[in-house]
């Protein structure tokens, strides 16, 4: 199949898939925490992905989907963002459009992720720096670790809970 | 304690880590287990949201004494809005308690409280609670703990030593991380990677990794090299605290350090040798039952603290 370089061929592909998996996109952003806003947020979803330039996509499904993802984390997110907007940390939010992008840690709270990451383990520590940061896959860490993929696996799995954990300390405090 | 959550939790983590491979496509795999139960979602999102926050990380550190294949091109998914704003993190750590008056730059952490200051060079100082650290803008590769605990992630350089002061003691970095502890006049140094040389002009120690020393002050002579175990050194950061034979007093003094614990030791037991594995368990209660076991004393609670007695 050839993939149209054009803008408009792009979005037009784009609002095929939209169209043909309306009812499995909506199903999906009710169980995503849309609930009954679920029509409400394919169309938002729609504009979103309409309405900018998008290049040819692989696998247009997917990148649906994972859009529709990113779109009920960017709601969760901007929710959140509001709640701390007032509190002294929410600072760099403040006078902004509210974006996905914004930080809603602040450094001190970044601080004690880095501490988090590194006190679970030099080689748990190293594995998910070169997952999260830099970005590499799980099976290139492996290799480059000489460590089995599914040890690659558990220590991101344990870094995460972790963090996870921490996470709630923050919203404890 | 709950278990429910926890176990929901690492699910929603599962699914975030599989979905961070730009190939992920089990999106109605997802879709089956948010419908599961409502409250998924939510979870979820908490997840998601704290590890978009990530991209605020800094890269990793240079590897030090640890030999690594040259670094691949990092692989940049979305934009990497965090590059510039990660440098610029790492500058405001390292500046922002700077003296004006001078370029010292002093960092006294409060009991319980950890800080990690990364510097110029890539290598990185986590400093424990109720610690005081000096480090000086025109002296990058010097350091100066006054007191309390730190460890050292040394990046080495042959021609530019790094150094670190310790009450009256030099300790130089041979490629290296270390950690070093200031009590009363006394300086406690444990070696997890590379070489350290304690004090070069005058004891001229030399500690490999798995080796650890307690030097007093007034000591007269060169400390006695020990056997440790290099998975315990440091391991304030992750709230493990592994003794072997040391008097309950010291203990006392690091979980106040390490974790805020106020923990009196009567004069009978303050001499007691302690021998074990203590957590630093979020339930304070629990690290100090632990602690008495292990240590055949008795805890009471005394005001906001603890005592134990014989």
């Amino acid at each position: 199949m050839t993939m149209s370089q054009d803008r408009s061929g792009a979005a037009q592909g784009i609002e095929g898939v939209l169209l043909a998996n309306r009812d499995r996109i909506v199903r999906f952003l009710q169980v995503r925490g849309a609930g009954d806003a679920a029509e409400d947020l394919f169309q938002d979803l729609w504009m979103r992905l309409t309405d900018r330039p998008v290049g040819p996509v692989a696998d247009p499904l997917p990148y649906v989907m994972r859009a529709a993802n990113n779109l009920m984390l960017d709601r969760y997110r901007s929710t959140r963002q509001s709640a701390l907007r007032d509190q002294a940390w929410g600072e760099a939010a403040a006078g902004h459009e509210p974006s996905a992008e914004t930080a809603l840690i602040s450094r001190e709270q970044l601080l004690l992720v880095e501490a988090a990451i590194t006190g679970s383990g030099e080689r748990p520590a190293r594995i998910f720096r070169r997952f999260r940061v830099d970005g590499l896959n799980q099976r290139d860490i492996a290799s480059e670790m000489g460590v089995s993929l599914s040890t690659v696996e558990a220590d991101l799995r344990k870094v995460y809970a972790a963090l996870a954990a921490l996470r709630r300390q923050f919203d404890a405090s | 304690m709950r278990p429910d959550i926890d176990s929901i939790e690492a699910r929603a983590i599962d699914w975030l880590i599989r979905q961070r491979d730009p190939a992920f496509d089990d999106w109605d795999g997802f879709a089956d287990w948010l419908g599961e139960d409502t409250g998924h979602a939510a979870i979820y999102d908490a997840i998601a949201s704290l590890d978009q926050d990530l991209d605020a990380l800094p890269p990793a550190a240079k590897p030090m004494a640890v030999t690594m294949p040259t670094t691949p091109r990092r692989i940049s998914r979305r934009g990497w809005f965090g590059g510039a704003m990660a440098a610029a993190l790492v500058a405001v750590i390292g500046l922002s308690t700077l003296n004006p008056f001078g370029n010292a730059n002093r960092i006294e952490t409060a009991a319980g409280e950890h800080r990690t200051i990364e510097l110029a060079d890539g290598s990185r100082i986590e400093i424990n609670g109720g610690s005081i650290l000096e480090i000086d803008k025109d002296r990058p590769r010097f350091a100066r703990l006054e007191a309390g605990e730190a460890m050292f992630h040394v990046v080495h350089r042959d021609d530019d030593p790094f150094v670190v002061e310790a009450g009256g003691d030099r300790l130089v970095d041979l490629g290296t991380a270390f950690n070093v502890v200031r009590r009363e006049r006394q300086t406690s140094v444990a070696v997890s990677e590379g070489i350290v040389l304690y004090n070069p002009d005058r004891d001229k120690v030399r500690l490999v990794a798995g080796k650890a020393i307690e030097a007093r002050d007034d000591d007269s002579k060169p400390p006695v090299v020990q056997d440790i175990d290099v998975a315990s050194v440091g391991g304030w950061r992750s709230g493990l605290l592994v003794y072997n034979d040391v008097p309950l007093a010291v203990v006392a003094d690091d979980l106040k350090r390490t974790a805020g614990m106020d923990v009196q030791v009567t004069p009978a037991a303050a001499a007691l040798s302690f021998r074990g594995a203590l957590i630093i368990d979020k339930n304070r209660t629990r690290t100090i039952s632990d602690l008495a076991a292990l240590s055949g004393t008795k805890a009471q609670r005394q005001g906001d603290g603890w005592i134990l007695t014989r």
